[in-house]
């Protein structure tokens, strides 16, 4: 965009200097410009004539011009984006005109470093996607849509509940962290940067999945109105994000949204209608079949058919036949399940020329989860205004609020444990009822929960250019946002003891850079440009809860009357404040835009580092060859462009708190009946603790072959990251607990390549794109703290746990390695020593394996199972990602197919174990799953892939079923059918009659089906750690239906 | 023109990949196994008893070492420094091939599950670093305390590190062929005092019509020659043989693992499979934690008053080496009173 104005600036320059009489005759021109992909029309379309081109006239909302120009004049019609067409007129008067989008990549413009440029001169590796492939499908966050978009963008959408974001990394992992255990254990996030219209959003602190702490787990992401992106880039090598410094170690990605650029007021109306469905539900065994199930285990597995009839008798769940719920089948899914219909309308008002344009966006977006009590509402309002009075001052600012409304029915942001323990409860209970005794399912029915999420974003950036080469930038930019959660939870909930809730937080961002810039063109061949800017940032977050139990009645929910005793609240000591500030130079010169260089250096400051080392330093060096410039390559007809890229850079993230820096002083009790102020002693200082640092090298190459036949994007980079915050115990004579370090690092190394074919001619009436593009990722681990080798991280719950280690992928699974099911007992191996069998022991009982049973290696060939026989297997982290799309179009009818992969990743089945886990016990009132298609051991002599689940008596002493062991690590490979979009553009004549510019309709299915061998429900629906539990909240399929009106 | 070309576009990013990928691997460390300085041997010096196999366990703390790792026994030497190829040559021992259950039929079917292998007599499993002392391995054989007994080194390695735990001792005791016994662990030299049954219930002296009480039987384990059999004789206090059937309520059949049971007036002959017991496992023949075989002797009368009582004695016992053993029971004070009131 800023290059265009800057480009209108520049011919209004020329005009005004030259004014050149042309003689001929002058006629009228009409006409309208279409877009060739969706032939609508293009509003505020460039037309020009003459030599020096000379601005004669614009295309208005509808894509209609009326000009007066001379009869035989050429005029020129250029858009962004779109590929400049040039007609002669030779005496014509009505004038179709059809604009190409552009398939030189090279010349879209990227935002790098806060200032715009054409990517052609850009040193770093970039993505830019258009709004335009976001904004058919309704979605609660717009980041879902990038999936498989953009090469060495990793996003799983891992999980379905609405307003959560799943995760998101860019170039493989960052910190090896791991917050949580059992399947509530998730790595610490490392989401990007975003910048939205300038203002930068923090995707990871206070939004840690929903887990770790209360608030309305809403993602700020999904505040945006996907409607109003006109483009979304990503930042991926260190140089392009090297003017992010502080912040930009992750990676960045830019959003930015519409605005106004036609002359008339355009006012498109967008609205969806659509409609979620739940993923297949799993079978369940029902009623009497599964009591039966039961008595047939308890019959044949128990020690004698004495001690079975004894366990049936004492057990009135199995043998109450006079129980009105006796015969009973309770769907219990279906209790929590369901298929919603949902809409989203949102108005975009825009208008206004180069000297002064805006824009209004109003959204609704409504949609309600899948799973009962859950969903998400959101209101949003953002706009837009650029004043340009003359070509010295330009003003912009940008207001954008919105609010979330959302239920977590029981769960939090992301995992829904009532409704996994609900829903696995066994069929013959009676259905959820204030009588009954299923709590689980009533939380999730009856929690009365609202969370609230508001945020606004303001931004002023005022440019003021006092000589020709030499301007001066200003932004300042504020960011608010709060969340409010309410939870109410009737007493009959929990033994007559009710149960309030209120969270709220606030988090504020200022932002603040003033530039001054130089730019100057020598010799028409050497364009230098060289900037100084300071920035800096003031965070500050706090958050407080009140929780009042016991509250008078469930209808006078506070304040006064709860039980003192069991309630709690203040402020949570998630608190923080936090100042960073730094000062960077850059300098880019380029010959000719042939050969360009790009140079920087910035100095961070970052209030949670060390008073020892307060200041980080990031330079970052970038190259770039465009060959197809050169002489003897010029001349080749079929390549576009072609060029080589090369960079190096630095950049940091601040981590861990002032506290971890600092250390902290708290209230330490009473002495001498006065309070005091201790020191405290958990954590101890580390007066060197820096920000996390990555290091990248990146070289690419990319060039478009054929007149944008074919365009090949490659990059291969390897990225270094340092200084990654973790905690490290101390032993206990140093008085303090704990101190933080900055002692692991981890490199992540890669490809990623992008390809756009364009198979069919450019006069085709069928327009047809299809791009691939795809990323190896490999991460290793360089460093842990105290130069060790290899740390454990055991997780207590499950046992699967995790191992770091140098010289290996950084998160390694360790799991007892299944080699098979022991087809009989002769099979099991004997101790040639003691003639004992193969054995293990667990809580005290011995037992022997025998047939039926898994068969663990005995790595160290002691005959006994246990921990030491581990080993390590397995990566959960995904090597290969990408994504397929095609774009199809004919006369008015469009096809778009979106699709995403995800290879070589190791997916821990747990959902699966406990499938089979649930027949560890025939008297545990939980639900049973048909097993039948699983090939589990039955009797003497098969050769099985699943143990015997049957064996009751024994499990506990074996546990056949385990979580950690291999047998249960998959691979979770996918591809997956994203969203497939028909859409149907209405004749402008139909339209036109009906009072309106143009009318589209458009059909999407999106999250179609999933192509996988993996054996659990859905491959993407796993924790980062690649561990799949059944506490996920499923990824919804929805269908909708759109409409899409311009006035 | 063209080779330039197609240098520029297809040579370049080749090399330069390559390049880089090669560059950058090598300043990767390599993936290999964590070695521990702290992991240790937690027993240094080694007793077992020379005659029974026995696995020393639970002997090595790995730390944070990468496991497995892989143990060695370098260089034994005796206690005058030489090299000790007595426990290096292999030697005929008897391993298990398949599992010993207790339900075995046959003595022939107990042999099929064991086999004769070369092994040397003190072995380090390879990879848990547990030792193993064969019963092959005899006061013949093997120096025994109190000699100093033999010091060998133990390699330890993964492929992360490598430790040589030097100078760790063997010192076993000499054989003992049967327990319990009053002999001497270092000499050897049997004190001769007396063995005494387990458990005794209710018996009463014939003569005196006193409880008889352990005291009042000395129990007898002598090999009698080479075999595979075990005898249990009862003598009265003129050691006058006594009819084993006067234990009427004894299940002969389960005394112990054994077969082709001879019954006599005189004495129970079975043959055996040895040890006994064979192995540590609970069955009908061992005590309640498998470690001893049991035997309990039983019978009824009827007592003063004609009330019914039960009575016997049991005893719990091993025996290590091969042969044709005799367990004697010798009522030393008085004989148990059989008959009824």
């Amino acid at each position: 965009m800023k290059q265009l104005f800057k480009f209108l600036m520049l011919l209004f320059l020329v005009i005004t200097t030259r004014n050149v009489a042309y003689a001929q005759k002058v006629i009228n021109v009409q006409g309208t410009v279409l877009e060739k992909s969706t032939n609508q029309g293009l509003p505020g379309v460039n037309i020009a004539m003459g030599n020096p081109l000379k601005t004669v006239g614009t295309t208005n909302g509808k894509g209609v011009f009326s000009i007066n120009v001379p009869d035989n004049a050429e005029l020129t019609f250029s858009y962004i984006g779109f590929q400049v067409q040039k007609i002669k007129l030779n005496n014509r008067n009505m004038l179709r005109v059809v604009l190409y989008e552009s398939n030189n990549d090279l010349k879209a413009v990227v935002v790098v470093g806060y200032t715009p440029k054409v990517k052609e001169v850009s040193t770093g590796a970039t993505t830019t996607i258009s709004g335009k492939s976001l904004q058919d499908v309704p979605v609660a966050n717009v980041l879902e849509l990038l999936q498989g978009k953009v090469a060495g963008l990793n996003i799983q959408n891992n999980t379905g509940s609405p307003g959560a974001r799943g995760s998101i990394f860019v170039r493989g992992l960052s910190n090896i962290d791991i917050q949580g255990s059992g399947s509530d254990a998730f790595l610490t996030p490392t989401s990007p940067l975003f910048v939205i219209d300038g203002v930068p959003l923090d995707a990871n602190s206070n939004y840690e999945y929903g887990f770790s702490q209360g608030g309305p787990g809403i993602s700020p992401l999904s505040l945006i109105p996907p409607e109003d992106v006109e483009e979304v880039t990503v930042l991926k090598d260190a140089q392009a994000t090297s003017l992010y410094g502080s912040q930009g170690a992750y990676g960045v990605i830019l959003i930015t949204t519409k605005r106004g650029k036609s002359k008339t007021p355009i006012i498109q109306y967008t609205t969806n209608f659509f409609v979620n469905t739940p993923p297949k539900l799993k079978q369940v065994i029902g009623g009497k079949g599964e009591r039966d199930q039961r008595l047939w285990q308890i019959l044949n597995y128990d020690k004698s058919i004495y001690e079975a009839r004894k366990r049936i008798d004492g057990d009135p769940f199995l043998a109450d036949s006079l129980n009105a719920f006796y015969n009973n089948s309770t769907d219990w899914q279906n209790v929590f399940f369901r298929t919603t219909y949902n809409q989203s309308h949102n108005i975009n008002a825009s208008g206004g020329d180069q000297k002064f344009n805006y824009k209004v966006n109003v959204g609704y977006y409504d949609e309600k989860g899948i799973v009962e009590n859950t969903g998400l509402k959101r209101y949003s309002l953002g706009m837009n205004v650029l004043y340009q009075p003359n070509d010295k001052f330009r003003l912009f600012s940008n207001v954008s609020s919105a609010l979330g409304v959302s239920k977590k029915g029981s769960g939090n942001g992301i995992q829904q444990g009532g409704v996994a323990s609900g829903s696995s409860a066994s069929s013959l209970l009676p259905p959820p009822s204030l009588f009954g005794n299923s709590s689980d399912a009533n939380g999730v029915l009856i929690v009365d929960n609202n969370n609230k999420t508001a945020n606004i974003k303001t931004n002023l950036e005022a440019r003021y250019q006092f000589l020709n080469s030499l301007a001066v930038t200003s932004v300042v930019n504020y960011d608010y946002n709060t969340g409010t959660e309410d939870t109410f939870k009737p007493a009959i909930l929990s033994n007559n003891s009710s149960d309030l809730y209120a969270y709220n937080d606030r988090k504020s961002t200022l932002y603040n850079r003033n530039m001054i810039n130089y730019t100057e063109t020598f010799n028409s061949f050497h364009n230098l440009s060289f900037f100084v800017f300071n920035e800096m940032y003031i965070r500050n977050y706090q958050a407080q809860v009140i929780n009042q139990a016991r509250t008078p009645n469930d209808q006078y929910q506070g304040p006064l009357g709860f039980n003192g005793l069991n309630s709690k609240g203040g402020v949570l000591n998630s608190y923080s404040d936090s100042r960073s500030a730094a000062i960077a130079a850059s300098l880019s010169y380029n010959f000719d835009k042939k050969y360009i260089i790009d140079l920087s250096y910035r100095l961070d400051g970052v209030s949670s580092s060390g008073p020892d080392v307060p200041w980080s330093k990031n330079p970052s060096v970038g190259l770039r060859w465009n060959f197809n410039k050169e002489k003897f390559l010029s001349k080749l007809k079929w390549l576009d462009y072609g060029s080589l890229r090369g960079s190096w850079g630095k950049n940091i993230v601040p981590v861990g708190t002032v506290f971890d820096a600092f250390g902290a002083y708290n209230f330490s009790g009473a002495y001498n009946g006065s309070q005091a102020i201790g020191i405290n002693f958990d954590k101890l200082p580390n007066t060197t603790l820096t920000p996390t640092i990555t290091t990248q090298f990146n070289a690419g190459i990319d060039f478009g072959l054929l007149d944008g036949k074919y365009q090949l994007t490659f990059d291969t980079y390897y990225k270094m990251v340092d200084n990654q915050l973790r905690s490290k115990a101390l032993a206990d004579h140093n008085g303090f607990g704990s101190v933080k370090t900055n002692e692991v690092s981890l490199v992540n190394y890669g490809y990623e390549m992008s390809l756009t074919v364009r198979p069919l001619a450019k006069e085709s009436k069928v327009n047809w794109t299809v791009s691939f593009n795809g990323a190896i990722n490999k991460d290793v681990l360089t460093k842990l703290p105290d130069a060790v080798r290899q740390i454990l991280q055991k997780d207590v719950n499950t046992g699967q746990s995790i191992l770091y280690r140098l010289g290996r992928n950084s998160l390694s699974n360790v799991l007892y390695n299944t080699k098979g099911i022991y087809a009989n007992s002769e099979a099991v191996a004997v101790d040639p020593v003691t003639g004992l069998k193969y054995r293990t022991t667990n809580a005290g009982n011995t037992v022997f394996f025998q047939g039926g049973d898994p068969y663990w290696a005995d790595l160290n060939g002691d005959y006994i199972l246990d921990e030491r026989d581990q080993v390590i297997a397995g990566n959960s982290f995904p090597q290969i990602t990408g994504g397929i799309s095609s774009f199809f179009s004919f006369k008015n009818y469009s096809l778009n197919v979106n699709m995403s992969y995800t290879l070589k990743r190791d997916i821990l089945n747990n959902a699966l174990a406990e499938r089979f886990q649930n027949f560890s016990n025939p008297q545990e009132q939980n639900n049973l799953v048909p097993i039948n298609n699983y090939a589990f051991w039955k009797t003497s002599g098969n050769v099985a892939a699943y143990p015997n689940p049957y064996d009751f008596l024994r499990y506990s002493s074996y546990l056949p079923y385990r979580l950690d062991q291999t047998l249960f690590q998959e691979d979770g490979s996918y591809l997956k059918i994203n969203t497939v979009t028909v859409a149907y553009t209405f004749d402008r004549k139909f339209a036109q009659r009906l009072g309106i510019t143009s009318m589209r309709v458009y059909c999407t299915g999106n999250n179609l089906y999933t192509f996988t061998n993996y054996s659990g429900p859905d491959p993407e629906n796993v924790t980062d750690l690649g561990r799949d539990n059944s506490k996920g909240y499923p990824s919804r399929r929805s269908y909708s239906l759109g409409l899409n009106v311009q006035f | 023109m063209i080779h330039k070309k197609y240098f520029l576009l297809y040579v370049i990013p080749l090399v330069l990949t390559a390049v880089m990928g090669i560059a950058c691997k090598k300043l990767l460390p390599a993936d290999r196994d964590s070695f521990s300085l702290e992991a240790r041997f937690t027993q240094t010096i080694y007793k077992p008893v020379l005659g029974r196999t026995t696995l020393m366990t639970k002997n090595f703390d790995a730390q944070s070492s990468s496991l497995p790792l892989t143990f060695r026994i370098l260089n034994p030497r005796n206690s005058e420094g030489q090299i000790a190829p007595e426990l290096i040559k292999p030697f005929d021992v008897q391993v298990w091939k398949k599992a010993y259950t207790g339900t075995e039929q046959s003595l022939e079917e107990i042999e099929a599950k064991r086999a004769i292998e070369k092994h040397p007599l003190f072995e380090i499993r390879e990879h848990s670093g547990e030792f193993i002392l064969w019963s092959a391995a005899n006061n013949s054989t093997l120096k025994s305390l109190p000699d100093s007994g033999y010091t060998f080194d133990v390699e330890v390695t993964n492929n992360g590190g490598r430790r040589f735990f030097n100078n760790m001792q063997l010192q076993p005791f000499k054989e003992r062929a049967y327990e319990p016994n009053s002999m001497d662990p270092l000499t050897g030299a049997n004190a001769n005092s007396p063995i005494r049954p387990n458990i005794m219930m209710g018996m009463k002296g014939e003569r005196t019509s006193s409880d008889l009480s352990a005291n009042d039987v000395n129990v007898y384990m002598n090999r009698i020659g080479d075999g595979n059999s075990i005898t249990f004789r009862f003598l009265d206090t003129l050691s006058r043989p006594m009819d084993p059937s006067k234990f009427n309520l004894t299940k002969w059949d389960k005394l112990v693992h054994g077969f082709k049971m001879e019954k006599t007036s005189t004495y129970v002959k079975y043959e055996v499979a040895y040890p006994i017991p064979l192995v540590e496992l609970p069955t009908a023949y061992t005590t309640v934690d498998g470690r001893q075989a049991f035997v309990g002797f039983t019978y009824e009368r009827l007592g003063f008053g004609g009330i019914k009582e039960t009575a016997g004695m049991a005893f719990n016992f091993s025996i290590y080496q091969k042969g044709a053993w005799e367990v004697v029971f010798w009522f030393n004070r008085d004989n148990p009173k059989f008959a009824n009131e």
